[in-house]
């Protein structure tokens, strides 16, 4: 599968202003060829809400930020809090962790959920919705 | 022009970094580095074991004994360690669940060769150096093989 990023429109811009997106620098090459090292994007930050139905579930404010498979994430490592990486979400499992990868194929070129294992999503931080500019 | 004023304020105002991240510079693994220590251990081993004691009353040449051995010790224990610390550095971050799947004894094998690393920095053991020099071998071609790349064995000594 061919993955792709939007750029930004007007609107990514202007929920920007009013801090409704984050901006965040890439460095590294796990995202290659899709993010280069040196470019911004634009992050929804995702709230955790606990859910008597359905365990714990995102609310994204009232933009109404959902997480699926093949979304691109902003988590902290499970065990490097400091460290904020960003991956692919390749799998939501049952029990609500998330199964995060890199796009680089090159064998061993990414530290992902295949190092780490799943991680539980008071580690994401937000969805990548755009680039930016 | 919305882009190019964008583009400005980037430059002056630079985003929090979010990692794409790697440990290291991507891809590089390699298991000669654990080669080259590992060949240290064993030629120190040698070294120490072919020492001859001068006589006591020979001074300068008891302190000069003194120090070689001292320097042969000290560099054997430090190239030991560094040869536990890259084995470790591929079983842990290199290796992954996949790998397993197709060597099963790769936890053993690791765990095998890091303790040789510690028995070959206490001891003075030809045999464990040599065991551990066939451990870092079997690595070797482990590791490769997951890059479906043919590379050859060799020493430099």
């Amino acid at each position: 599968m061919k993955w792709q990023l939007r750029h930004k429109h007007l609107g990514d811009l202007l929920l920007f202003l009013i801090r409704r997106r984050q901006r965040f620098r890439i460095t590294g090459t796990s995202m290659l060829p899709l993010l280069k090292p040196g470019e911004e994007v634009l992050v929804a930050p995702v709230q955790w809400r606990r859910n008597q139905q359905d365990g714990i579930a995102p609310t994204g404010q009232s933009s109404g930020i959902t997480l699926d498979t093949g979304d691109l994430v902003v988590a902290c490592h499970p065990f490097r809090p400091n460290l904020r990486l960003i991956k692919r979400v390749i799998a939501v499992r049952d029990d609500q962790t998330y199964l995060l990868m890199g796009d680089n194929p090159e064998a061993g070129a990414s530290t992902d959920s295949r190092s780490f294992g799943a991680v539980p999503p008071s580690h994401i931080l937000g969805k990548v919705i755009c680039r930016f500019p | 022009m919305l882009n190019q004023a964008i583009a400005k304020l980037q430059e002056i105002f630079p985003a929090p970094e979010v990692h794409a991240h790697c440990d290291g510079p991507c891809g590089v693994y390699d298991p000669s580095a654990a080669r080259i220590t590992a060949e240290a251990v064993l030629s120190m081993t040698k070294k120490i074991l072919a020492l001859e004691a001068p006589n006591a009353s020979d001074k300068a040449a008891y302190i000069a004994y003194e120090n070689t051995l001292s320097r042969y010790i000290a560099i054997k224990e430090e190239q030991a360690q560094k040869t536990k610390d890259d084995l470790l550095i591929l079983w842990t971050d290199y290796f992954k669940p996949v790998h397993l799947e197709k060597y099963p004894d790769l936890h053993d094998t690791f765990w095998k060769a890091a303790k040789l690393c510690s028995a070959c920095k206490v001891e003075v053991s030809v045999e464990h150096s040599q065991e551990l020099m066939a451990a870092v071998q079997k690595i070797h071609t482990m590791f490769w093989a997951t890059k479906e790349r043919d590379v050859a064995w060799y020493t430099a000594s």
